[in-house]
This record gives C-alpha cells, structure tokens and sequence, in this order.
C-alpha cells in the first residue's frame, strides 16, 4: 500500500511540474518554474504542518501531565515521526537554494541582490538558509525521535519512569520547537517575499499547523474505529476533547492573522501593506480567495463547532475536520502563491495534481511509521485516566 | 431533634423541609440517587465532600441552559461593542484618526472582541450562581449538626419536600432501603429569621456612607462661592517656579520676564540676512523711492512699547558689519516714531542686531549701522500692504545653487514637502487639495498651480519667498526647510515649470533623440 501511493505521489508531482512548465503564458517558461515551485512548497508546508502540530500536541501533553490524552498521543507521536521522512522532501528546496541562483522562490537567492534585500544579504543567503534548515529539522527530528523512541520502550517495559523523563524534557524541548517553528516560518515561507516581514508569521503558521493536525487526528481516529481499531481506546469524550482544540485553534488563526492585518491596515506603511496589496487590493482573485478564507477558515466553522453536541457527534465532527484541512490548505496557498506571479488555469490544476501526489507521499509515510506499532501507549501510566474521564453528562 | 426545644407557645410541629440521607461512600450514594432518579423525584440534591464523577447522572440533573443564555450575552456585547463605536466614531463625533473612515471595521474589531468577552464572561459567573438560586445564606439543611461532615467524609443525599410527587411516608421508606448510615427529616430552623440588628445597622451606616461622594459632588457643582477653591494637592497648585508677568525678589527690578542679554540671540530667533536668505537684495530696497522704502521698514519694526526703554540696554553696539550702510542713505526724516530704530526680534524676521536700543533721535547719526539693518528685515510677514511685485527680487540663483545635485535634492524635497498639497507636478492637485476639495467646506483656498503663468513669471526669489514666509492660507517653511534646501526647491520648481514650456532646442544635442524626437 504505502509503496502504492509513493508511486501515484510521484506520478502527481510529475504531472504537475510538467503542466506548470507547459502551459506557460507565451512560452515564458521562468513562470511556470516559479509558480511549481511555490505550489511545491505550499503542498509541502501543507504535509509538514500535520508533524509540527503532532510535535507540539505530544510536547504539551507531557508538559502539563495531560491524563485524557494518553490514549490518543501515541498517534500524534506517529504523525510526528513522520518529520525525518519529510525533511527529505526538503532537500529539492535546499539543493535549489545552493546550487543555482534561481528566484524563482526565494527572491534574495541572487548574486546581486538589490534594494532592501541587499541589507538582508547577511541572513538571507544560501548557505545560511541551509545550515539554518538543518538546524530546524534537528530539533524537530530530534524532538520527535526523543519521545517516540522512549514511548515505545515504555511499551515494553511499562516502567513509569519514562513518562517523567520525557516531561522533565518536555519544557525545554518546546521552548526550542516555539524558536525553531518560528524562524523556519519566516525562513521557508515569509522569505519568498524578502522585503516584507511579520512577526508574528510563525505564530500564524503555527495556528493552522495545530488545526490541521487536530483534524487530522480526529479522523484518523473514526477511520481506525471504523475498521475496528481503538475501538475500546478513544471515547466520546476523547472526540469532544479533540473538538475543543480544533474550535479553539479555529478562534486563534483568526485571532492572529487579524492581529497581523489589524496592524498593518492600521500603519499603513507601503513596505508592510505590500503583502496585502497583492492580496486583497488587486483584481486577480486572490481578493475572493481571502473573503473565502474569512468565511471558511472562520466564521462557519467557529459557528459549525460552537455546540457540544456537534463536537460530541461523531459525523458532525468528521464533516468539519474534512472542512478545516481544506480551509487550512486554501491558507496555506493564500500564504504563498499570490508571490508567484501571474497563474494560468493549467497552473491550479497543476497545484492540484502536487497536492495530490504530495498528501499521497504523506500518507504512506504515516502507514510506513504505523505499522506494526501499538496505536495505543498501552503501558503508559496515564491510559486508565485517559479511559474514565468524562467531560459532562449530555 | 428539634422536638425537644418543643415551645408552650407554638405546640404544632416544625416545618419539614424533606428527607435527608447519610452515606459513607460515594457509591452507596451513587446508588441512592439513581433510586431516587427512576422513581420520579426531581427535587433532589447531593452533598460531597469531592466531585463525585456521575453524580448528574445519577440524580437526573438536565444539562444547564447557560451556554445559551452566555452565547446570547456575547452577542449582546458584540452589537453592543459595534455600535458604541459606530455612534460615537461615525455618527456622534465624527473626527478623522490615521486618515481611516469614520467607521473603519477592523478597528472595531478588538473592541468587539474584549465586549463579547466580557459580557460573556459577567453572564456566566452571574449566571451560574442564579441558576443556582446562589447566594443564599442559609440552608435548611444546616439545622441537622451531623452535615458538617459533608465537608468531610459523609455523603448526603436530600430529597425536597416541594417535589411534586413528595409524599413523606414514601421518601422515607425509600431511603430507608438504600441502608443509610443516618437518615433525618430536615425541619425548620426555628431560630429567628430576622436580619440581626448590627447587620442591619452596618448596612444603613454603608447606605449613609454612600451617599457623601454624590451629596460633595453635588455641593462642587451648585457652588456659587466667590472663594478660592480649595486645593487639596498643594504642590501641583503651587509649584516653585515663577511664570511671566510674575514679580520675584531675585532680581533688583522685580521683573520674572527678563530683557535681552546685550550681544545675544534668543534661541530660534537667528535669522540672517542678506539676499541669501531673503531672496531679495536688501541694499537695493534701501537705495528705492524713500516713501516706500520707509514703509518697507516701518514693517519691519516692532511696537514702540516693546522697542525698549531708554534706561535699559546698552548703546547699540554695531553687529552688522558694512553690507547694510548704504541703506542709511535712504534714511527718512520722519518723526521718532517712524524711525527706523534696530528692530527688535520678531519671530520670523530677526536681525542680529537684536539688543534693544534707545529710540534714535531723528536727527540719528545716518552712518550709524545698526540702524541700517533695520531695512534688512523690511517685508517680513507682510500684510499685503507691502507691494511684493516691485521687491528687487533675485532673479537669478545665488552661486552654487544650480547643480545637478541639488536638483535632485529639490526634487526629493519638493515631494516631501510641497507635493501634498501642490501635487508632484505642481498643477495644484496634491492629496490634501482633493481631499479638501472632497471635503467642500467653503474656506479653503486651492493651493496655486506653480505653472501658472503668473507664477512663472516670478523671480526665483519671490518663489523662494514665498517658500520662507508663506503666502496665504500655504504656511512658512523657514522653520522646517533650512535656506539651501528652500533654494533646492525652487531650483526644482523651475525645472517643473520650464519642462511643461521646452522647445526641442532646449534639450542637449545628445539626448534629444531619446525623446523619440528627430
Ligand atoms: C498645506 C498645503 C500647501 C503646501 C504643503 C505648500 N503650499 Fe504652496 N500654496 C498653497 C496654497 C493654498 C497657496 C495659495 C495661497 C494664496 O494664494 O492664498 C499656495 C501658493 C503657492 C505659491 C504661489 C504664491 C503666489 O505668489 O501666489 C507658490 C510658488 C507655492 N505655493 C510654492 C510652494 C512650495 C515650493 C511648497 C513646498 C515647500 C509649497 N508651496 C507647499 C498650499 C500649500
């Protein structure tokens, strides 16, 4: 199976870079490889989003004793582990940024940068980028290797002393991952408009990072009971736990990316308002894009997951983590591809057919990691906690 | 037990509330309640010492309709949040902030946000405790002395007598059979249910209380005293500093406000002269038509109260050297008051020679210099009386001041500073024109296009003039722009204004085929 969807994968992302280098505008083939390369890293901040948020889930859990969780973590600890496989997937953006001076992604990838960018030449340049990169996927491999590695032990063992091992590392653990998450933000998404910087980018990243992952979770969880997995493992109350976050995250998306349009609307300075000027302020249809993500990404499923009872049901619930995976991938190419010019229509498909392949990558990857692996930490002290906790009483 | 303290007076028997049943675990308890559940009773409540997981359950309690009441709350504080500030930003009080429309919605936002939150916060803590009939400061259940260990390590289960189906006989045998550890009838309290006397008491003292801050408001705002008011932080009311107009003992005049040093400038006040900095020649204003030229400096010169008093100051001390003398020629024979005394600073227009000086006699020596620089400061913020066509204006650019690099800096300067209201390419039409044009008011004045002809035929040093003092509703820019970049820009202006009247000639032999022009 996983061999199976590497193959449709690769068959995906072919089709897709060759549709962005055909059906150019007049031949001007520097476009096609701009918008492929975009789509490629919208697609692939898309499938790195699930592991980040996985990471950060597990971290936390340990952090502050989490008992309802113990039954679910471990699959969050597999979608985490699936952030060595990906950091592969990296390696075409990295071998771009060392061995060619094309910006067709990363506008200061260039000899002779100029203006703004020339300023920003001691921290935006190639090698930088790349040791910096490495440095990232350390500490997020790292950090997912450190938990997933002694979880499983303690699948044998049973010996408790695990568990307050990974939570004394938990702390500094996720301080590194809020520094690491961050500034591969602004490194691998908000340079490829180098001019123009946010702050609170990373923090922006991070919030659809976590609902994504969160969706995620909640369906993987009613596709294995479905085929009779977990079925004694995650309880109603697991889901409308899992809900809880997904509406709260749901909430800070909106609360931060408002913060970043709030402020920039506010001091309407043109080196800062740039970013939504090709946005918002043209006529090419990423203004509707962003009015869709308005309403999509916020204001329907805020109101869709406000009741218990969606949150508690398990077809409502499915329906809007469906609905947020897609929302979050319209944000994620409201994030990236307005900065890759002009877009045919054969470009979308083509963005399409990379999503495709990329989330069928993806996928076998996690299948390669569950294999053969308890989906449940079954000797984790905390399970029975996890078992016996309720919520209320419908 | 309650029958014990049995009155004479009152022989009938206390009020019952209900039943109430003692456990000692929580699942005996759990048990009990379910009983209860499924035989009807609503009524019914526990006590534990910890959460007990299912209690709800158990009695059969309906999940609470407080979200509904907090989501309606936090719509409430939404509206309410959007239309306090749409009423007092749009519609009340209309005022412009960062050039936003009245009602700019993504700055609402926040505050909507905070009021949502806050009103659904007050409802829930407000409406959790009304849901709950709380506060409420007594309980019957209170008067059975074995409760206390409700706290502690019993679980009780209570049945209210007002249940519907309460029939006391049936509870009890109920209870009976979930084998309580205890089980009481909670009777009436028979202590008084009046509020003690000292609470009373404390409340209408509090009552009383309350009311003085609006009894002193009230005696502030009525107050038609002709007293001083009272001042109740001293050191703000009286600050040990003197302000102007004041008398002090630390001079020997008496004076707060202290005259000029002898051979100083007051900060801000330098303003030199020369054809340099005011854009006219001021050796040929003097040597003009003596009539004119006396009101010219007539213009320049303060009020005679202010001009001095004889006691004060020293003799006027030559500051300015030669340039000016020759305007001495041109020297009136008017009155004293008319005469050209040294001017004293004015804010605009100083001249160095700024020490006050006695009042020339009019016989004054005319080789005297300091009276000579008095012309220097003539036209000043002149009030149209002054004919600003027949100044001697500078017709040609002082030296060094058309270079190739200054006109960039006075083009850089002119966007800064002009372009606003000028517009960039001078026609009149800069942002703040449209926006006052928009605006229709009735009192603005459009900013002139520089490529009028009247203003072409300007001398560049009236353009620069004007650039220094203003002219009209358009302010000064002595203060902002320094002398070389007021020059700058009318360098820039003159290219703006030559590039709309260009012949073909005018363009360099090289270049004149990238105009596309053979
Ligand atoms: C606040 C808007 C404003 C700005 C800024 C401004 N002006 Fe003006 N300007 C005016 C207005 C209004 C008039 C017309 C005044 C009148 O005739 O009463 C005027 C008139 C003039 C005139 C014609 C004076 C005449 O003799 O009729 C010149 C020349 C001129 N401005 C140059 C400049 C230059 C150079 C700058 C930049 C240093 C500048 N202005 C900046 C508003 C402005």
């Amino acid at each position: 199976m996983p061999a199976v969807l590497v193959a449709v994968g690769a068959v995906c992302l072919l089709l897709s870079v060759g549709l962005c280098f055909l059906n150019t505008h007049e031949g001007n083939r520097a476009e096609g490889v701009q918008f492929f390369m975009h789509s490629y890293l919208t697609n692939y901040m898309y499938c790195l989003s699930f592991g980040l948020g996985a990471l950060f889930f597990v971290l936390v859990q340990f952090l502050c004793r989490a008992g309802w969780s113990a039954s679910v973590r471990r699959l969050a600890e597999i979608m985490a582990s699936t952030l060595p496989l990906m950091a592969i997937l990296f390696l075409p953006i990295i071998v771009m940024v060392l061995m060619t001076n094309s910006v067709s992604l990363y506008e200061w990838n260039t000899d002779k940068p100029e203006g703004l960018i020339a300023a920003k030449k001691g921290f935006l340049n190639g090698p930088f980028f790349a040791v910096r990169s490495l440095v990232y996927f350390l500490v997020f491999i790292g950090s997912a290797y450190f938990v997933y590695s002694n979880s499983r032990r303690q699948d044998e063992s049973g010996d408790a002393k695990i568990t307050l091992k990974i939570q004394a590392f938990s702390g500094p653990l996720i301080m590194l991952y809020a520094l690491a998450i961050s500034f591969a933000s602004f490194d691998w998404v908000m340079s490829i408009d180098a001019d123009w910087y946010s702050t609170i980018f990373g923090v922006i990243i991070f919030a659809g990072s976590m609902l994504a992952f969160f969706s995620l979770l909640a369906i993987s969880c009613m596709l294995l009971q479905r085929n009779g997995k977990l079925v004694k493992y995650v309880t109603v109350e697991n889901y409308h736990d899992i809900a809880k976050f997904m509406f709260g995250f749901v909430m800070f998306w909106a609360y931060v990316s408002f913060s970043q349009y709030l402020l920039y609307w506010y001091g309407d300075i043109p080196e800062e308002t740039i970013w939504y000027q090709i946005r918002i302020n043209t006529d090419n249809g990423w203004p509707y894009i962003a009015v869709i993500l308005l309403f999509c990404h916020f204001v329907i499923p805020f109101l869709g997951l406000l009741s218990r009872h969606v949150r508690r049901h398990r077809t409502g619930l499915f329906f809007w983590a469906c609905w947020l995976l897609i929302a979050h991938w319209i944000d994620l190419s409201f994030l990236i591809l307005p900065n890759a010019g002009p877009v045919e229509s054969m470009f979308l498909v083509g963005h399409l057919l990379g999503f495709i392949g990329m989330v069928s990558i993806f996928l076998a990857m996690l299948l390669l990691k569950s294999i053969n692996v308890p989906l449940v930490a079954v000797r984790d002290p905390r399970v029975p906690e996890a078992l016996s906790y309720h919520n209320i009483i419908v | 037990m309650a029958h014990k303290h049995k009155t004479k007076k009152e022989p009938a028997a206390p009020k019952s509330f209900g039943w109430m049943a003692e456990f000692v675990d929580e699942q005996q308890l759990l048990v009990a309640a379910r009983k209860l559940r499924d035989s009807g009773y609503t009524k019914t409540d526990a006590f534990t010492p910890f959460p007990v997981h299912g209690i709800d359950e158990a009695l059969g309690i309906k999940p609470t309709i407080l979200p509904f009441i907090v989501l309606c709350a936090g719509m409430t504080g939404t509206c309410t949040a959007l239309l306090l500030e749409w009423y007092t930003n749009a519609f009340d009080y209309p005022y412009i902030i960062s050039g936003k429309p009245f009602a700019s919605w993504p700055a609402f936002i926040p505050v909507s946000f905070e009021l949502t939150i806050l009103f659904s916060a007050f409802t829930t803590f407000l409406g959790m405790l009304a849901l709950n009939g709380l506060p409420k400061f007594s309980n019957p259940v209170f008067t059975n002395p074995r409760f206390d260990r409700a706290t502690n390590d019993r679980f009780f289960l209570y049945v209210d007598s007002k249940d519907r189906y309460y029939n006391r006989d049936a509870v009890h045998k109920l209870l009976k059979d979930t084998h309580p550890e205890s089980l009481e009838e909670v009777l009436e309290d028979e202590s008084s249910a009046d509020i003690p006397q000292p609470i009373w008491m404390g409340i209408t003292t509090l009552a009383i209380f309350s009311l003085i801050p609006l009894a002193a408001i009230y005696l502030i705002r009525e107050s038609r005293s002709e007293e001083p008011r009272f001042h109740i932080f001293l050191d703000m009311d009286f600050q040990p500093k003197k302000k102007s107009q004041q008398t002090t003992t630390i001079f020997a005049d008496g004076r707060v406000t202290r005259p000029q040093v002898a051979g100083t400038i007051a900060r801000g006040q330098y303003a030199p002269t020369g054809s340099y900095y005011l854009g006219y020649d001021p050796e040929k204003v003097a040597s003009l038509e003596s009539a004119k030229a006396t009101r010219f400096v007539t213009l320049g010169q303060p009020p005679a109260e202010t001009a001095g008093s004889p006691e004060e100051g020293t003799p006027p001390a030559p500051q300015e050297p030669a340039p000016t003398a020759p305007a001495a020629e041109a020297k009136p024979t008017g009155t004293p008051a008319t005469t050209p005394a040294p001017a004293a600073p004015t804010a605009t227009e100083a001249t160095p020679a700024t020490e006050p000086a006695p009042a020339q006699p009019p016989a004054a020596d005319a080789a005297k210099p300091a009276d000579a620089a008095a012309p220097a400061a003539a036209p000043a913020t002149a009030t149209g009386e002054v004919n600003l066509d027949t100044l001697p204006w500078l017709t040609d650019f002082p030296e060094g001041v058309a270079t190739e690099a200054n006109m960039a800096r006075g083009k850089q300067r002119f966007e800064i500073y002009c372009g606003a209201c000028h517009g960039i390419t001078g026609d009149g039409n800069g942002l703040v024109a449209g926006r006052a044009a928009e605006l229709a008011q009735g009192y603005w004045t459009p900013p002139t296009s520089l490529h009028d002809a009247k203003i072409r035929q300007q001398p560049v040093g009236r353009i620069f003039h004007t650039i220094t003092n203003g002219k009209g509703k358009m302010g000064g820019y002595s203060s902002q722009i320094n002398a070389e970049d007021r020059w700058a820009i009318a360098l820039y202006v003159r290219a703006l204004q030559r590039s709309r009247n260009a012949k073909i000639e005018d363009v360099p032999e090289g270049e004149r085929a990238a105009l596309g022009n053979p």
